[in-house]
């Protein structure tokens, strides 16, 4: 092997440490927590406004002065129940624009960690207690539930069962749009999956979309996509990886996309330093051993590309393009 | 480089993938002695490594001749530039008549925009805006003196900014035009960490002006790839006392410099224009992009799969670049040059470019014919010009020269390495379809050659790279070549790609159906790589 060719390959992390997720805030979202503070997992960490609105108001001249970003509590209308309350925008002659609303929806971090920034209007940045896999794009609400191992392949919405609910289920290839409404809908509270078509996702996304605008509050659901938008399955690293998750609690967070979970005592082991991925091709899902790079080959269609020699399980060795290969480290 | 080195390493970093390039001091002159491109993510001495082991293997004695040895590449001075990601710049103004100039200046300036006016979104959905994550820098500005439309809201939106400003101390804040005017509602500006900046007024239908200068300041760091091609444009035009454009297709972003030779003794002037909606992939492409990427595509997939692969593209740039990746990459270039061209559609106006370089990382996987071909496509100017591709991306690295004398010196003796000739296009414009357009005497140093001229098609002669001719066109009618006539003679250039007389329409026509326009623009692709020769 050459030392130095398989430094050659493109490098992907097979675990991040440490994750430092954020929770996106909007202007009359109201956080509870504060930087430097410490939170369980399910802890509400702010309240969301669910339809937020500018109202304008008079503010009587007190020993604090008000400044954007600080919350405003409004007089009870009656009795002595609390009064409306919102976050103060800007002065504009003389009078306060402040973002209120009459309905909101608890924020809960689905993993424990220590706040490390809040910021009204903009986001709470919460430190993992945990490392995290990383993957491509993730979309919903932040989740969390129990790892289980769904389908090798695709799965189809036949295959699932109420005994998913609760679970985040790992697809080992690629789902379709009915199967992940249809998750939802028994109470799966995420998935993972190698790839997801942009059709796919187009689709889940609006029915996702028509569900918020008609209920209430929907319970937290969650897809990460690892690796892209084409069918691919999932390298043998990250495989093993949630092999050895499968049956612990883990969560899904959107910003960054990542599966984090809490397991101190999990060793795991780093893969082969020549083990090698292939990510697109006609061998595109293949692993091999990395064994020299080769400089320039011309390939399919005339590109002349830098080009490594990779030995597959089956005995057989093939020149790739070092741009399509990649390594777990 | 302060002491008197053999040899340096040219570096850019780009978004996508890395280059690298040796060049050495040869009897005198710098020279490019080997250069490798390896993806972003691969490890840079490595990379390093295996280009100074593949000189040393292939010619040991120079090698040596340049005091290289086993491991010593590593050493070597560093000449590097990186392509910085593009930050969100929000762009706000009190109407949506004086929010177009400012955005249509930011967004060739190097910043990804979100942009709003208060006319248009309410002051709730503004500080949404504003106060995004991802927003870097606020732009908020009207004109000077500040139109009717904008007169009303102007106050009120200089409190809601001066409020964000306050909540995110970390914003760089640029008033521009007549917002200047409502500074003071910035409190405690001396004590943020973000930068409050004056800046001039956008000017309607040109937005290239002072204020987009100032945003290319703010957005790109001296030592960033984009924003060197400017000065490595002029000093090549200096050189070759000839117009230069360059037009470089990059991961995260689109840059074209314009260069001219200052005929007044003076240094040279260049425009410069970093487009990052001009990038060859985005992370979510909307349909009209997936469309456009469709329409320049041989390959025949729907919408759907299309998207699908350009996300894969934009999550791994670097691979599936062969087959019918490569053919991709040429649509997914040809729709970000087309956005790159909208974006400096202002300089439509000037003459045709002498020499048009190629540069950035979306052309490396590509043929020499096939780059020149996909340019054509799309710049298209009635008139000659010269092609190039900067094979090794240096031009980036010898732009960042700080000392214009040294720039000049280095890029004077690289001259014959730095670029590799495509060859020349000549593009008519007005032609009649239908029948023989005239013809085209080729006065070379073997002969003359004479061609058919058939409208709606390429006319390739070959023509070897440093070989120069003189092609004299008669036509049936007047056409504009430059100048509006029916006879031209045009001192012509070699390259791999011969001598192309592009007798296309311009602007070009496509046939609405997918089916059509693909077996067209395949024939001409054909017709460039592999048909026959005139």
């Amino acid at each position: 092997m050459s030392a130095t060719g398989v430094q050659l390959v493109s490098v992907r992390q097979l675990v991040a440490s440490p994750v430092d997720a954020t929770f996106r805030l909007s202007p009359g979202d109201r956080p509870i927590v504060s930087a430097g503070e410490s939170v369980v997992v399910g802890a509400p960490i702010a309240e969301r406004l669910r339809d937020p609105r500018l109202d304008t108001f008079d503010i009587a001249p007190s020993a604090v002065e008000p400044e954007p970003g600080a919350r405003w509590t409004g007089r009870a209308r009656r009795g002595d129940g609390h009064g409306p309350i919102g976050e103060y925008m800007f002065e504009w002659h003389g009078r306060w624009r402040v973002a209120t609303g009459d309905v909101t929806d608890p924020i809960e971090t689905p993993f424990a960690g220590i706040v490390r920034e809040v910021r009204p209007g903009t986001g709470i940045t919460i430190r993992a207690a945990g490392r995290g896999i990383a993957g491509v794009v993730a979309f919903g609400t932040p989740t969390r539930g129990r790892l289980q191992a769904g389908a090798e392949g695709e799965l189809r919405s036949g295959g699932l069962d109420v005994g998913s609910a609760g679970t985040i289920l790992v697809v080992a290839s690629r789902v379709d749009a009915e199967t992940l409404t249809r998750a939802r809908a028994m109470g799966v509270r995420g998935i993972v999956v190698a790839g997801l078509s942009s059709k796919e996702r187009r689709d889940f996304m609006g029915s996702e979309a028509r569900q918020r605008a008609a209920l209430h509050r929907l319970p937290p659901f969650a897809v990460l996509v690892l690796d892209g938008a084409v069918r691919r399955s999932l390298s043998g690293a990250v495989q093993a990886l949630l092999g050895a998750l499968a049956g612990r609690q883990v969560a899904i967070v959107t910003d960054p996309p990542m599966l984090i979970f809490d397991q101190p005592n999990l060793v795991i082991e780093p893969p082969p330093i020549d083990l090698v991925r292939i990510r697109a091709g006609a061998l595109a899902g293949r692993e091999g051993r990395f064994i020299a790079a080769i400089g320039p080959r011309r390939f399919q269609g005339g590109a002349r590309l830098e080009a490594a020699i990779v030995h597959l399980p089956d005995g057989t060795e093939a020149a790739i393009p070092i741009g399509d290969l990649e390594r777990y480290v | 480089m302060t002491s008197e080195p053999r040899a340096f390493l040219a570096l850019d970093k780009g978004a996508a993938t890395v280059a690298a390039a040796l060049i050495g001091r040869v009897a005198g002159r710098w020279r490019l002695v080997g250069s490798i491109a390896m993806p972003a993510d691969a490890q840079l001495e490595a990379v390093i490594s295996v280009l100074g082991d593949r000189v040393l293997e292939a010619e040991p004695e120079f090698a040596a001749g340049l005091g290289l040895r086993p491991g010593s590449v590593l050493e070597l001075p560093r000449l590097e530039v990186a392509s910085q990601g593009p930050g969100r710049l929000a762009v706000v103004a009190a109407s949506a008549r004086g929010l177009a100039p400012l955005v249509a200046s930011a967004s060739r300036s190097g910043w990804r925009t979100s942009s709003g006016s208060a006319d248009a979104i309410d002051p709730l959905a503004m500080s949404m805006l504003l106060l995004d994550p991802g927003v870097s820098a606020i732009l908020v500005g009207a004109a000077d003196p500040p139109g009717v439309d904008e007169r009303r809201g102007i106050g009120e939106l200089a409190a809601l900014v001066a409020a964000v400003a306050e909540r995110r101390p970390d914003l760089t804040i640029i008033l521009a035009g007549a917002m200047t005017d409502h500074l003071s509602a910035f409190r405690d500006a001396d004590r943020r960490s973000g930068e409050i900046v004056l800046a001039p007024a956008a000017q309607r239908d040109m937005p290239g002006g002072p204020l987009a200068d100032l945003l290319l300041e703010l957005a790109l760091p001296a030592g960033d790839s984009h924003r060197s091609l400017g000065p490595a444009a002029a000093t090549l035009a200096e050189v070759l006392d000839r117009q230069v454009d360059i037009v470089e297709i990059g991961f995260d972003a689109g840059t074209r410099v314009s260069a001219r030779p200052n005929s007044g003794g003076g240094p040279p002037a260049f425009d410069l224009a970093v487009v990052p909606a001009a990038a060859l992939s985005h992370a979510e492409p909307d349909d009209a992009m997936v469309d456009r990427v469709g329409s320049w595509s041989t390959w025949g997939a729907d919408r759907h799969r299309l998207r699908d692969r350009l996300r894969e593209l934009d999550v791994a740039p670097w691979s599936d670049a062969a087959g019918e990746g490569s053919a991709l990459r040429m649509a997914a270039a040809r729709a970000a040059l087309a956005r790159l061209a909208e974006r400096t559609s202002d300089w439509d106006h000037r003459p045709p470019a002498d020499l048009v370089v190629a540069a950035g990382g979306a052309w490396a996987v590509a043929s020499a014919p096939a780059v020149a071909l996909a340019i054509a496509d799309v710049l298209r100017r009635p008139g000659a010009s010269q092609y190039a591709l900067d094979h090794a991306r240096l031009l980036a690295p010898l732009g960042s020269i700080p000392d214009p004398g040294e720039r000049r010196a280095i890029i004077t003796d690289l001259l014959d390495d730095l670029l590799v000739p495509l060859g020349t296009f000549v593009t008519p414009a007005g032609l009649r379809s239908g029948r023989s357009a005239g013809s085209m005497v080729v006065h070379g140093s073997d002969g003359d050659t004479e061609h058919d001229l058939q409208p709606g098609g390429l006319t390739r002669v070959r023509l070897a790279p440093g070989v120069e001719a003189v092609a004299e066109f008669r036509f049936r009618d007047t056409v504009k070549l430059g100048a509006r006539g029916r006879h031209f003679a045009v001192d012509v250039a070699g390259g791999l790609g011969g001598l192309i007389v592009d007798l296309r329409d311009v602007p070009l026509n496509l046939p609405e159906r997918a089916d059509l326009r693909g077996e067209l623009l395949e024939s001409w692709e054909q017709a460039l790589l592999h048909g026959p020769e005139a």
